[in-house]
């Protein structure tokens, strides 16, 4: 039985090659990126003088900042490995294999794509790390010996992707039902409580409040605490109000579409208003950093003009681990939202193609799927800038007044987010052309 | 004017080594229901696909016969071979290929919102197809929530909703049992044929082919015989 199954899951074929292909490269960027990131920040932790500790503390936020949009592409990855076997799944179980062997094989697959994409990754990052080395901070570039992680670490990172895959597909798993006549999603998907609401109002209120207590604080770690603790909080609210926010947006869409493609974009999104926010919510980090990183250039800058040369470098280093920090989740974002839509493609793939016998135009099928990711972003872009400048009022409306300049790099960061998400779709337009021509 | 809605000469085409058709000539009567049969890879679904401008032959002519005139299908790009089927055409696929998310209704007014008509407009339409083709009380459910008979009516309804002169259908029971089969053939011929349609449709069902007033038979990418039904080959 194992043998003829194995067989089967082993079995080339086109469709198999580029469902294999996509999980294998996305657990390639997930583990390059999370390497890069730590490999810098543990530079910080060779520094064992007193502002060394400062350096270390900002990185540790950077890290958490990463940590958001890093999990989700990591979730991306493992679920698209998870799915793109349901079909096989079920032939399996036509066959007459288990559900219990049929799980074990599906976990088993995951972990040997994922480990694939993590020893890809890890050459990915050896490729990067010269580069790497080059950023500068206290004034020199890191260097590789700073940069390059030891075996301990290349291995942790390893087993953690690995590892991910692995609950990733065994939760997928617990979603589908896997019969011989196909692999369904179980029924509809739980209903978002309006108790989200109310939570998330309460959470948004504390993190506030703390944040009014930090303007008294005076420890650099306490205030890197707390701004940990309210980045944390307000994450959380935003995990739980975003997904309702969009089905609500989405509801109203679909009512008032009058074109194809905007009836089609609202309809999939409310398909699952979930998947569309998890999609997106690593912008929903990165606007939420951009009013915070805005924020913190413009105080900080008029700081800095009378501070003395080390206070000065320290801005400045701020300012580049700001910079980096959101480029890193951009690039993580933008990735995410390739490998979600190549899976989706591939999934929809006679969908399309039937769709394009039909005479749908391309362009419609194209203007349907971007508009099914660019209205989330918009909505959590724009929502996630407000909720951070309310929570950071008083600092906000300070750096307004000292340094509209902040207002601008704001804006600028979130154009640049949308402008790297919108490339992410456009760099899986080919494969939707594919797959309506049928090739 | 001719009498034939379509005409093919000399269709060729081959897909690497494979020659799918090898010079097939066929002419569709207006209003007439054809059956094309043959085993499985004889090259139906690649004729169908050439008759309804879906596929480029590599060799040969199709044409199209309208109220506005004869069409060279093949002289045609792909914009206007997209628009011709998207306003003259309709389609019927053995899976229903319809849109998951979409409701009932949206599937069918979906057609007609590409040719540029308001939502509201179309969705009324839409839900008089529905109704006449027994699905009344279900337009506002997900393709999901419909059986494999019902959502092969509503795409039976996407297909005619647009008022299209030649419906093609491939296989449009094969995931059918034979009781719901007959069913959707008949609603099938009653929108198409019953209208003063054309039905062109792929079938390996006998008694789907029984019903349509031609069947061709196709072997190793030709056409070799024609029958009436009911009549020995
Ligand atoms: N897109 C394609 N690429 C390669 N070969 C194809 C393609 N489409 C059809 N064929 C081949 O052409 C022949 C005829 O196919 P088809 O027209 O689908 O037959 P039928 O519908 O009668 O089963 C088959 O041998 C098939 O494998
Ligand atoms: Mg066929």
């Amino acid at each position: 039985m194992i043998a003829r199954v194995a067989w089967l899951l082993a079995r080339p074929g086109t469709a198999g090659a580029a469902a294999s292909l996509l999980p294998v490269t996305a657990f390639a960027i997930v583990t390059s990126l999370l390497l890069v990131v730590l490999g810098g920040a543990q530079s910080f932790w060779t520094w064992p003088d007193e502002i060394g500790v400062t350096y270390q503390a900002l990185a540790v936020i950077a890290l958490v900042l990463l940590v958001v949009p890093l999990a989700s592409l990591g979730g991306a990855a493992a679920r698209l490995s998870a799915r793109r076997r349901d079909d096989r799944l079920a032939t399996l179980r036509l066959l007459g294999a288990t559900p219990a062997t049929v799980s074990e094989l599906a976990v088993l697959e995951s972990v040997v794509l994922a480990a694939a994409g993590a020893v890809a990754g890890v050459v990915l990052y050896f490729l990067l790390v010269p580069l790497v080395a080059l950023i500068p901070f206290r004034g020199e570039a890191l260097g590789v010996d700073g940069v390059l992680l030891g075996v301990p670490a290349l291995a942790a990172v390893f087993g953690g992707v690995v590892l991910l895959a692995a609950a990733s597909a065994v939760l997928g798993l617990r979603q589908v039902v896997i019969s011989p006549l196909g692999v369904r999603t179980k029924q509809d998907a739980p209903k978002l409580h309006w108790l989200r609401i109310v939570l998330g109002i309460a959470v948004i209120a504390l993190a506030f409040l703390m944040m009014s207590v930090l303007q008294v604080a005076g420890s650099v770690m306490i205030i890197l605490g707390m701004l940990g603790a309210a980045f944390g909080g307000t994450i959380a609210v935003l995990n739980l109000i975003g997904p309702w926010v969009i089905r609500l947006v989405a509801q109203s869409q679909a009512r008032r579409a009058k074109t194809p493609a905007r009836l089609l974009a609202a309809r999939s999104v409310l398909e699952s208003p979930k998947a569309a926010w998890r999609q997106v919510s690593g912008v929903a980090m990165t606007s939420f950093m951009a009013v915070f990183a805005g924020t913190g250039i413009a105080l900080l800058d008029s700081f800095g003009e009378a501070g003395d040369v080390e206070s000065q470098q320290l801005f400045a280093d701020i300012r580049t681990g700001i910079l980096i920090t959101v480029i890193g989740s951009f690039l993580m974002v933008a990735s995410s939202v390739g490998v979600n839509q190549a899976a989706g493609i591939l999934d929809r793939g006679e969908l399309y193609r039937s769709l394009d016998m039909l005479g749908m135009p391309t362009p419609t099928m194209d203007a349907a799927r971007r508009r099914a990711v660019m209205s989330p972003l918009r909505i959590t872009a724009l929502g996630s800038a407000v909720t951070a400048a309310v929570v950071m009022l008083p600092l906000t409306g300070a750096a307004i007044i000292v340094a509209p300049l902040s207002l601008a790099v704001i804006a600028g960061v979130l154009a640049a987010g949308i402008g790297v998400v919108w490339l992410g779709l456009l760099a899986t337009k080919p494969m939707l052309e594919r797959a309506a021509a049928g090739a | 004017m001719s009498s034939f809605v379509i005409e093919a000469s000399g269709l060729s085409k081959s897909f690497g080594q494979t020659h799918a058709l090898s010079g097939v000539d066929l002419q569709v009567r207006t209003g007439e229901a054809i059956a094309i049969m043959g085993a499985s890879g004889s090259g139906k679904t690649t004729l169908l696909h050439c008759l309804a401008g879906i596929t480029r032959p590599d060799a040969g002519t199709v044409a199209f016969q309208s109220g506005a005139g004869r069409v060279d299908v093949t002289a045609l790009g792909e914009r206007e071979r997209s628009r011709l089927r998207r306003e003259a055409y309709g389609f019927v696929f053995q899976q229903g290929l319809l849109i998951p998310e979409l409701t009932a209704v949206e599937n069918v007014a979906l057609a007609l919102m590409l040719n540029g008509m308001p939502r509201a407009r179309a969705e009324e339409y839409g839900r008089g197809w529905l109704g006449a083709l027994g699905l009344a009380g279900m337009e506002d459910r997900r393709i999901g929530q419909l059986s494999g008979g019902q959502a092969q009516r509503v795409a039976i309804a996407r297909a005619q909703v647009t008022g299209a002169s030649v419906v093609f259908a491939d296989e449009p029971t094969g995931a059918l049992d034979s009781a719901t089969s007959a069913e959707v053939m008949q609603a099938l011929l009653d929108s198409t044929t019953g209208q003063g349609r054309t039905l062109v449709v792929v079938t390996h069902d006998a008694d789907v082919a029984g019903r349509c007033t031609r069947i061709v038979d196709m072997r190793d990418g030709r056409i070799v015989g024609e029958r009436v039904p009911g009549v020995a080959a």
